[in-house]
């Protein structure tokens, strides 16, 4: 018991004493587990939505399209409507493929100009049925020469109930917006496009059976559908099949698509979002782990003598390692639940990027909950490992006495660094005497260019609007948002880099105030030591600049799409180069404060 | 009965030591900080160690109180030999069985006085309550239960040191250790530090001091001096009577 108070009570004391850096901790750990819940649980996340506004609309298990007309397709549908296994359908009815213009308004994403997309037109009575019963989200449900359009639709041409829309040279009321699941959502409300081929980029909207009837009769392409409700929904895909199977010789080609179709088609808007956060989180987690390691360091001396005074007042090694993992253990811990919140507070808006689907977004499911608090526990862990091991391993009188970290003689390039200018030749010496340091830097500035390559390539890939014919007037919504995430995690990505080149500048400036004291009493200059201060972070950064745009050209590689644009080489190596100056910017502010400190006030104090 | 070689627990020496040797170095930077010593603390003794610096007097204390280990040699602690205990074991026997107190105080920064002074009686396993009622005792005995609030930061050299000898004495050990307690203070706080060695020695603790201070070690029972790792005398003293140390307030004064 006395134990458990005391480990708490050293916790609770060092945190309150180190309120920076225990911030710096929880925040690093809170953003890495809010990136990898939120792209664990983007699937879920569509699902949950999709089975929501299914169960709103009685969305159908089974919808049968065919491109063709005659006997045959009539024939086909009566089948399936027939089948024992169905207990329930809508439909036939009629879908035309048609082209849509709007009036253009403030709230469209071109201005008060028109915007023109590409438009299935499902022709519904004015009473729904029991199955695919579209939710009306506002206005009224179809009336003659009024239409409805698909809500995802609606938002992105930026229009409501009362504005005007005109499909296939006509002008229509838009009456009310709706949603449904018998379609994927926008912009893949098409399913089938004109003729049976497939289609992309299209909304969907609502007229009565005889206005879809009249706009037919203007030779556009027209698809036959049947809205079908199984005795056993979960067995939908084995009814496709059966189906496609014993029609394989039919002259009437029909596409069957199940819920379970749909659902994965919703998925596909996210199918770039879940690997940016993954990818992201994990190299997030690894620079918080940087951070944690460089503070640590900072902090070496302090805890050493820590561990030592309780070492001689009759403290085991294990409880000095249990003081240590435990507050960083809790931290990470907090940190983590932290980034379970935002996680669960940012799905639904990630999740949903269209508006064709209602409901909420589940947050992390147990799966995401569990991985994340791994990926927590992972960075407590590794970040007290060795200062917790040192703490353990170092003697009592020698933890007691600890100095600032000796770094090993290295004869040879103490040899070949006298041959630079005096920047050059301390920036190299503490460099090579730091390696640990060394590698935390480079591994930080990998970080940053492996996410800059991303981003540039994320930039480069070829991207259709959504509007007609590939026209931009319509954002690509799904190249938005990847590009929005990869964004968002880029910049967490380079403000741990920054946080964690300034740490390593200043742990470093602090751990040599001695030696570049001594330095300056012979004869170095402040701007000199300065620049060596700054020459020994940017040293590692170069190779780790330059390791960031193969490692970044791999990640896109093997996370991206097989048919991947890569930037041009010379961005890439633009973008190392950037990084390499930013972190030269960056590490001499704190250089310039440690090289300013009074030469014998550094003196003293390493005496004292 | 006494197993012949074992120090009787109870009658006994409360710290004894047999043919200690501790080599620091390797090669030709071999140094023979402790150089084959023999002592024997009785029970209740005020022990000052003297020396040059760098005559191994420190080394002596830390192997004494299992801060060290010899690289030859015993010692044994309230009847038990510690040279051969785990780290672990070592860490167990420094709770109950010994006090330190160092010359730069090595107070845990973050914790208040009397949070310091708990910290070993919490190790030891004691209740909170109880570490609480030891910690109030012992800050009023050195003089600064107004202070218990108050982090190290807040309080004097001679403040800090004086919790540093109520953190010693938390676990009633039968030996404490002080190495150059007095190093880091000026000659007021000095005093005051002298004064609770006084009133511990007349308790009946047992004390060893390793001291520069001739002022401090003239208030031992016995002083032992080192040279070069080997003690080259071993004298009786009058001991800290009253009339000693307020002889020395007199000739401070």
């Amino acid at each position: 018991m006395g134990s458990l108070v005391l480990v708490v009570r050293l916790v609770l004391a060092d945190v309150r004493r180190h309120r920076a850096q225990a911030a710096m901790l929880l925040l690093a750990v809170a953003v890495a587990t809010a990136t990898m819940a939120l792209g664990l649980s983007l699937r879920g996340a569509s699902e949950a939505l999709y089975e929501q506004t299914r169960a709103a609309t009685a969305g159908p298990d089974v919808v049968a399209l065919s491109g063709d007309t005659g006997p045959a397709v009539t024939s086909a549908l009566a089948s399936l409507a027939d089948d024992p296994k169905v207990i329930a359908h809508h439909g036939p009815y009629r879908i035309v493929y048609a082209d849509l213009t709007t009036r253009g308004s403030d709230r469209s994403p071109a201005g008060p100009a028109p915007v023109s997309s590409g438009v299935v037109v499902q022709g519904f009575a004015e009473t729904p049925g029991t199955v695919n019963r579209p939710l009306v989200t506002s206005g009224r449900w179809v009336r003659p020469g009024g239409a409805v359009v698909e809500r995802g639709f609606a938002t992105a041409l930026g229009i409501g109930v009362g504005d005007h829309v005109t499909i296939a040279g006509r002008s229509y009321p838009v009456v009310g917006i709706a949603v449904t699941a018998a379609t994927s959502i926008y912009p893949w409300a098409a399913q089938i496009g004109p003729y049976g081929g497939p289609s992309d980029s299209s909304g969907l909207v609502w007229l009565t059976r005889s206005d879809a009837r009249t706009l037919a009769g203007r030779d556009l392409p027209v698809t036959t559908a049947i809205d079908l409700k199984l005795r056993d929904p979960v067995a939908a895909e084995a009814f496709a099949e059966t189906f496609e199977e014993a029609h394989h010789d039919s002259t009437a080609r029909m596409n069957l698509h199940t819920w379970q179709f749909i659902a994965r088609q919703d998925a596909v808007i996210l199918s770039n979002s879940q690997p940016i956060l993954v990818v992201g989180s994990w190299l997030l987690g690894l620079l918080a782990v940087t951070g944690a390691a460089a503070l640590a360091a900072g902090r070496a001396v302090e805890q050493t003598r820590r561990a030592g005074l309780l070492k001689a007042v009759g403290a085991t090694p294990g409880l000095i390692a249990a003081v240590l993992l435990t507050e960083h253990l809790a931290l990470a811990l907090i940190g983590d639940a932290l980034g379970l919140v935002i996680a669960r507070l940012t799905v639904p808006g990630i999740a949903g990027p269209t508006a064709s689907r209602i409901g909420d977004a589940a947050g992390p499911g147990g799966a995401a909950v569990a991985t994340a608090t791994v990926l927590a526990v992972a960075v407590a862990v590794l970040s007290t490992l060795r200062p917790t091991l040192r703490a353990v391993r170092t003697a009592t009188v020698t933890a007691l006495a600890a100095a600032a970290h000796q770094p090993r003689h290295r004869p040879l390039l103490t040899a070949l660094s006298a041959l630079l200018p005096t920047p050059l030749l301390l920036g190299l010496r503490l460099t090579a005497r730091r390696p640990g340091r060394a590698v935390l830097q480079a591994w930080s500035t990998a970080t940053t260019v492996i996410a800059i390559v991303a981003l540039l390539t994320l930039d480069s890939q070829a991207e259709r609007g959504y509007g007609l014919n590939g026209s931009s007037a319509l954002p690509n919504l799904r190249g938005e948002l990847d590009r929005r995430l990869m964004l968002a995690v880029v910049v967490l990505l380079i403000a741990l880099a920054v946080v964690n080149t300034l740490t390593l500048t200043w742990t470093t400036a602090m751990e040599t105030r001695a030696s570049m004291a001594v330095a300056r009493t012979l004869g170095a200059t402040p701007g000199q030591i300065s620049a060596g201060l700054s020459a020994a972070q940017v040293l590692p950064a170069l190779p780790g600049a330059l390791a960031g745009v193969p490692l970044g050209i791999g990640v896109c590689g093997v996370f991206g799409a097989r048919n991947v644009i890569m930037p041009p080489v010379s961005w890439m190596l633009a973008a190392a180069l950037v990084t390499l100056l930013v972190t030269a910017a960056l590490t001499a502010l704190p250089a310039r404060m440690a090289a300013r400190r009074p030469v014998a006030r550094a003196l003293s104090a390493e005496s004292a | 009965m006494n197993v012949p070689g074992v120090p009787d627990p109870v009658a006994g020496p409360v710290a004894e030591i047999r043919g200690l040797v501790k080599v620091h170095g390797q090669g030709q930077g071999r140094v023979r900080a402790v150089d084959e010593v023999d002592l024997e603390v009785p029970r209740g003794q005020t022990l000052a160690v003297m020396g040059p610096s760098g005559c191994g007097k420190s080394t002596l204390l830390h192997l004494l109180g299992g801060l060290e280990r010899p690289t030859r040699g015993e010692v044994w602690l309230a009847g038990r030999r510690v040279d051969t205990l785990s780290e672990r074991a070592l860490a167990r026997l420094r709770r109950r069985s010994v006090g330190f107190v160092f010359q730069a105080f090595h107070l845990v920064e973050e914790l208040t006085a009397a949070e310091n002074v708990e910290l070993p009686v919490l190790l030891a396993g004691r209740s909170r309550r109880e570490a609480r009622r030891r910690a109030s005792l012992l800050l009023e005995r050195v003089g600064l239960a107004a202070r218990a609030r108050h982090l190290p930061s807040r309080l004097s050299g001679g403040q800090r040191q004086r919790v540093a000898i109520a953190r010693a004495l938390a676990n009633e050990p039968p030996i404490v250790l002080a190495d150059e307690p007095t190093g880091n203070l000026d000659t007021a706080a000095t005093l005051d530090v002298l004064r609770i060695f006084e009133d511990l020695r007349t308790a009946g603790q047992t004390l060893v001091i390793v001291t520069h201070d001739e002022r401090v070690a003239a208030t031992a029972d016995r002083l032992v001096s080192m040279r070069d790792g080997m003690f080259v005398d071993d004298t009786r003293l009058a001991g800290s009577s009253p009339r000693g140390l307020d002889g020395l307030i007199e000739w401070e004064g």
